[in-house]
């Protein structure tokens, strides 16, 4: 399931107010509850604390790609938020990341959620996108980036 | 003139659109006295590409290949099911590596005719049509290819088989 089928303004949020790991994957998660794409927040928050456990998911590049298997979704969802001054995620390189992408699965949509982490890891080798979505100022704007010919 | 379509694959990726196909393609095979093989492709090679992109650890890599089999090995029961259910013999196959190329290969190895696929997504943007593994095959492949839309009719007609 391409990306974009994915999402709408309702989980796109820039720039996000949080400036802790911890409060980034909350507001997120937070988004994804008032946008109704998920039921317990605190079920869907302990999945995705506890795969950063085993390893933070902010990779280069600015990027950071928090996500788990979770029952509390009925279908694979997705918010993206956006930190234009960068934000300490424990990335791979040292560095703040600015744009997030985080996902949430049922366990029995392996296939789907695969594509779409994906696409993601294609969209983080285009340092130009990147780089455009993490200067996007308004949901609208995030769309029309992944609609963009 | 013998039949041009002797030997039919149909890629099965468990999305509703892909059972619709295999559901077609029986009517086909039964129609044309056609060999039927229904192919699933796990693909490792996105696996692979999450890993090294860091996005999964390891561990994760393994539990989600785990869960793909699986999800192979329920799908291909589910479309030989379907076929059993209506008198049509099916051969499967699950493969591994990346999901056009595999299919390019399948239809190779397996020396087929056609291929059915499942309607596709609508194309949204540049990028889809490089992602799409479907859309990637049905251009690489050197045979025809059909791809099943209006999954009303195809029920019809499978239900009349």
């Amino acid at each position: 399931m391409p990306l974009i089928d994915l999402i709408d303004e309702d989980v796109i949020k820039t720039p996000l107010t949080s400036r802790l790991k911890y409060d980034v994957i909350m507001e997120l998660l937070d988004v994804l509850k008032q946008a109704g794409k998920i039921g317990d927040i605190d079920q869907a928050a302990k999945a995705v604390f506890a795969r950063e456990e085993l390893g933070s998911t902010g990779l280069e590049g600015g990027i950071a790609v928090p996500h788990a298997k979770t029952t509390t979704v009925r279908d694979l969802t997705i918010a993206i938020g956006i930190a234009p001054e960068g934000i300490d995620f424990d990335a791979l390189d040292g560095k703040i990341s600015k744009l997030f992408f985080l996902m949430l699965a049922p366990p029995d949509q392996t296939g789907p959620h695969i594509e779409a982490l994906s696409e993601i890891a294609k969209i983080t080798q285009s340092s130009d996108f990147v780089e455009r979505l993490q200067h996007a100022e308004s949901p609208d704007e995030v769309l029309n980036l992944f609609r963009a010919p | 003139m013998k039949n041009p379509v002797q030997r039919i694959l149909v890629y099965i990726d468990g999305s509703e659109n892909s059972i619709t196909a295999a559901q077609y393609a029986m009517c086909l095979s039964k129609a044309m006295a056609a060999d039927l093989t229904a192919l699933y492709v796990v693909n490792t090679k996105a696996l692979n590409d999450l890993v090294r992109t860091r996005i999964f650890l390891q561990a994760e890599e393994e539990e989600y290949r785990m869960d793909l089999e699986s999800d192979a090995d329920r799908y291909l029961k589910h479309v030989t099911d379907l076929a059993a259910a209506k008198g049509i013999r099916i051969y499967t196959e699950k493969r591994t590596g990346s999901v056009h190329g595999e299919i390019r290969k399948a239809m190779e190895d397996t020396d087929a005719d056609l291929l059915v696929i499942g309607a596709i997504a609508k194309i949204r943007s540049r990028r889809d049509e490089f992602f799409d593994e479907t859309e990637r095959a049905m251009r690489m492949v050197d045979k025809p290819v059909l791809m099943v839309k209006n999954e009303k009719r195809v029920l019809e007609l499978y239900d009349l088989l």
